[in-house]
């Protein structure tokens, strides 16, 4: 493909000047970080993946893995005792019919979305770093989708007959509410889910067939061996790969934008007043990137020090992640901020008392709570000294997770308890049920990700030693953010 | 600015030694303000709102222009980004008509006060305006406005304005004095000095952004409200600096400064840059329609009906340029965009770049000129027309507010060398591969 100037004819004077500017060039020394630092060639790239999984199960797995699954036997309490009983269990009563139910929802929903978005939308822009990340943050979106899609589930109420959630055809000629963005959920959630299962079990395929050829006992290579799906490191699997991946890149992008935009519409289309605000649609998907960094920071972190993984996930990625929190976490308090203002702009009494009422009201613990975590902790990453102090980064993402929850607490259940009829207002508290059910979805999430980090690779090691200095020994992107081609390690193979 | 005076382009010499099209530009700027100000003047004199408005039109439009630049040089430092550093010092030196800008701003602010009709324009300047659709009332009557008179008055818009121009121009010179002396001395200094004012300046400009165009524009219907004006308007401005931009690096490259430097990756990159943008805008826009038509409450909902109908429940002409919004301003250019050769293909790109400045004035005369005027019909209002004679006043207002601004980026161009020489992406940015 001929370069655009190529088009362009130079006489040789301009010739003469282009090539003395150029000469004049000389940057000044700032280098690009390093992103597998440690002077690690491909082969420990590839030992120290292949070891977390290969290597004998640590008993901090096991302690964790059992207390994570006694965690989530609440969630199966919690909804055994839903079902057997009635919906009537939760907190829901009238004026707040939409409680804990809709609010975990869209907290795990919201850290579901951010994991693919991040890693395709960092994919999409070149952000070479987000190798050590990726991969952990496509798992966790598909867990965090499995813990979210367990609320409107059993809000149904009676969940036999979810499935009439779909627009099939049925003796009793009843139809979904198409009208509802609640029903859009269902389609957004479940193609988002389809796409980002796609998305990470397709980024793992070289690496699991790298776990196939390794594997030394039977079931490893038959469990490996399936779903590497015959891959060979052929160039042209690399090249369907690439190409595949990028597709998929390309679509989950918009697609993800348009899941949480659709989430926010299960609020901004209504009448109700704090809830139909037209920022909605942006500032959720600002809130799901900001929570899906602050958890992929408070998973990766306690990972990099148990497994020593910190020349893969250096400083450098977790300054990244940190500007990211700060930038979005900034971006959610700017819509806040409009929320307001236009509260008090448009006039409307009911829409302005609804704000005053969130910062000052019954709830306004649970506000101030969440403008603490949400807008002004992450300001705290403005400090470098901040953000290489591990210990604070973890606690402050813990913070984000922590107030992105009750922002769709404050969202969900201020508005609801307040609305238009005084006479009618109320107080919401969860029940015990609520409690257990929300509190054992942590227990499922660790569960699952506990599982995916013991059997499945942690990082793309292709992608990895890609962006590795060693993949550039000719120096052309100045050894660092992986302007080179991967390159063929010691075993022949690229892994 | 020291550095800007200093620094004189061995590079720019061929340029500036053919005939000056800066001062062609300055000319062209005159002549379109001569016009811009006579209907100005005559909209004043003859209570003609829509003859004000052209200047309010040309305003907005540069405005946009210049704040996308100004968001993505900051982005781009911001990111680190190596291919954009041989794009960024052709936005840098537009961003030198920053300050005439603003002083472009003062006849459509002043005249109107001093030749007393304040509420030309915005009809909540005159407190004795009738208030449109609502008889017998007077803005000062209003409800609505007296809800809002701590902040819609004229001393405290003034101040405001007077803050934007001041963070805006306060910025530009910031980037530029840092970016314009690195090309003096090798330090690294100045790169991080640009990334430090360029991490505080993004919030600035995005506040700055969203409230002037609260005032400029939301304000021309002052009961009219959304939280996401700003956030359209940052869709807008990044689409009309991104494609202002391209045209510029596309003729700088074939004609000027930048041949042999501007080359096809840059281009790429621009064009997948417009096109994620041309999906922003459609989403923000698209997002704020549907919620205020699914709620269907009238305070908001009148903004889009004096958009779509006649008295008589008619599609007006605002329907089909709506319309032609849908199509002309996301579907065509999202279409062209997705096609790669579209974006490596300089006159391609060239075309829809100049095509999406087009529908971004269209967009801009969507949002500012359909404002209710009263009269004694049944609705006790009218909207002014799509189609008029004025459309080519708006014409030439935006030459001549261009014109201005041009000229300013051209004389800010010719002092300084055509790529930043010791920006630590220089080179990554003169190789740039896709």
């Amino acid at each position: 493909m001929s370069h655009a100037t190529a088009e362009v004819t130079l006489t040789p004077e301009e010739q003469k000047a282009r090539s003395e500017l150029i000469a004049k060039a000389k940057p000044v020394d700032i280098p690009r970080p390093i992103l597998v630092t440690g002077g690690k060639d491909f082969h420990w790239v590839t030992e120290k993946i292949c070891g977390i999984v290969e290597g004998k199960t640590p008993l901090w797995w096991w302690i964790l893995f059992l207390t994570a699954a006694c965690m989530a036997t609440f969630t199966l309490f919690g909804l055994t005792w839903l079902v057997s009983t009635g919906v009537g269990v939760w907190g829901l009563a009238n004026p707040v019919n939409w409680g804990w139910a809709i609010v975990n929802f869209v907290f795990w929903i919201g850290i579901g979305h951010a994991g693919t978005l991040i890693s395709a939308i960092l994919c999409l822009l070149r952000q070479k770093w987000r190798t050590s990340i990726n991969r952990a943050a496509e798992a966790m979106t598909i867990f965090a989708v499995v813990c979210a899609g367990i609320f409107p589930l059993f809000h149904v109420g009676r969940v036999w007959f979810a499935w009439w959630l779909f627009p099939l055809p049925n003796s009793n000629w009843i139809w979904p509410q198409f009208r509802s963005p609640l029903e859009w959920d269902v389609f957004a959630v479940s193609t988002y889910g389809t796409v980002s299962v796609l998305f990470w079990y397709m980024g793992m395929i070289p690496d699991l067939a790298n776990l196939r050829d390794r594997a030394k006992v039977l079931w490893r290579k038959l469990f490996y061996g399936l779903f590497a799906m015959g891959w060979r490191n052929s160039n042209r699997h690399w090249r369907n790969y690439e190409m595949a991946y990028l597709l998929l890149a390309g679509l989950s992008t918009p697609l993800v934008l348009s899941v949480h935009t659709i989430v926010s519409f299960d609020f901004a289309a209504s009448n109700l007043p704090g809830w139909h605000t037209t920022i909605f649609p942006p500032y959720f998907v600002a809130g799901a990137i900001f929570s899906g960094f602050g958890m992929v920071l408070t998973l990766m972190l306690p990972l990099r020090a148990v497994y020593g993984l910190h020349n893969l996930i250096t400083q450098y990625h977790i300054d990244c992640m940190c500007k990211i929190i700060l930038a979005t976490g900034s971006m959610v308090g700017y819509a806040y901020a409009m929320e307001f203002f236009i509260a008090w702009y448009g006039g409307n009494p009911y829409e302005g008392f609804a704000f005053i009422n969130r910062a000052f009201g019954q709830y306004a613990w649970a506000y101030w709570i969440m403008i603490s975590c949400n807008v002004i902790s992450p300001q705290l990453f403005w400090f470098k000294w901040v953000r290489e102090n591990t210990w604070l980064v973890w606690i402050i993402c813990g913070f984000v997770n922590v107030g992105m929850w009750f922002e769709r607490f404050v969202i969900t259940v201020t508005s609801l308890a307040n609305d238009y009829l005084p006479s009618s207002w109320g107080y919401y508290s969860p029940t015990i049920v609520d409690i257990f059910t929300f509190f054992g979805t942590f227990g499922l999430f660790s569960v699952l990700f506990l599982l995916f980090v013991r059997f499945l690779p942690l990082m793309p090691m292709g992608e990895l030693k890609a962006v590795m200095p060693a993949a550039d020994a000719h120096g052309h992107g100045s050894g660092t953010q992986g302007q080179g081609v991967p390159h063929h390690d010691s075993e022949g193979g690229h892994h | 600015m020291s550095a800007e005076a200093v620094a004189t382009s061995s590079a720019a010499a061929p340029a500036t030694s053919r005939k000056n099209p800066a001062g062609i530009f300055l000319v062209v700027g005159i002549i379109g303000l001569a016009i811009g100000l006579g209907a100005l003047v005559m909209g004043i004199q003859n209570n003609d709102s829509r003859l004000a408005l052209s200047w309010l039109v040309g305003f907005t439009f540069w405005f946009s222009v210049l704040a996308g630049m100004l968001f993505l040089t900051q982005i781009s430092y911001l990111f680190d980004a190596g291919w954009v550093v041989v794009v960024r010092r052709q936005m840098e030196n537009c961003l030198a008509a920053f300050k005439w800008l603003w002083l472009l701003l003062i006849p459509v602010i002043a005249l109107p006060l001093l030749m007393d009709n304040p509420g030309l324009v915005w009809r909540w300047m005159d407190l004795d305006a009738v208030v449109p659709g609502i008889h017998h009332t007077t803005v000062g009557n209003d409800v609505l406005y007296l809800h809002k008179a701590g902040l819609l008055n004229v001393p405290f818009l003034i101040g405001r304005l007077c803050i934007y121009a001041l963070v805006t121009c306060g910025l530009a010179f910031l980037l530029r004095k840092n970016s314009f002396s690195s090309d003096l001395e090798i330090n690294p200094k100045y790169y991080k000095n640009c990334r430090k004012i360029s991490a505080v300046g993004i919030f600035l400009t995005a506040f700055t952004a969203t409230f002037a165009v609260f005032d400029l524009l939301m304000s021309l219907s002052y009961h009219w409200f959304s939280t996401m004006y700003g956030v359209w308007f940052f869709a807008l401005s990044m689409r009309l600096g991104i494609a202002a931009t391209a045209v510029l690096c596309f003729h700088l490259s074939q004609q000027g400064r930048l041949k042999g430097l501007y080359n096809q990756s840059h281009a790429y990159f621009l064009g997948c840059l417009a096109l994620a943008f041309t999906v922003f805008w459609a989403y923000i826009s698209f997002s704020q329609y549907f919620l205020i038509y699914n709620a269907n409450i009238p305070e908001e909902t009148f903004w889009y009906n004096i958009r779509e109908l006649n008295i008589d429940g008619s599609k007006s002409a605002w329907w089909y340029v709506s319309m032609g919004l849908i199509f002309g301003f996301f579907v065509i250019p999202f279409i062209a965009l997705l096609w790669y050769p579209t974006k490596i293909k300089p006159w391609r790109f060239r075309t829809i770049s100049c095509w999406i400045m087009f529908m971004g004035l269209i967009d801009i005369i969507f949002n500012v000129v359909p404002i209710q005027e009263p009269v004694d019909n049944i609705l006790g209002f009218q909207v002014l027309p799509f189609l008029s004679p004025a459309l080519l006043v708006d014409v030439a207002v935006v030459a001549g507010i261009g014109g201005i601004c041009i000229w300013a980026a051209l004389r800010s161009a010719a002092k300084q060398e055509p790529i930043p020489l010791h920006d630590p992406r220089v080179l990554e940015s003169i190789h740039a591969a896709e």
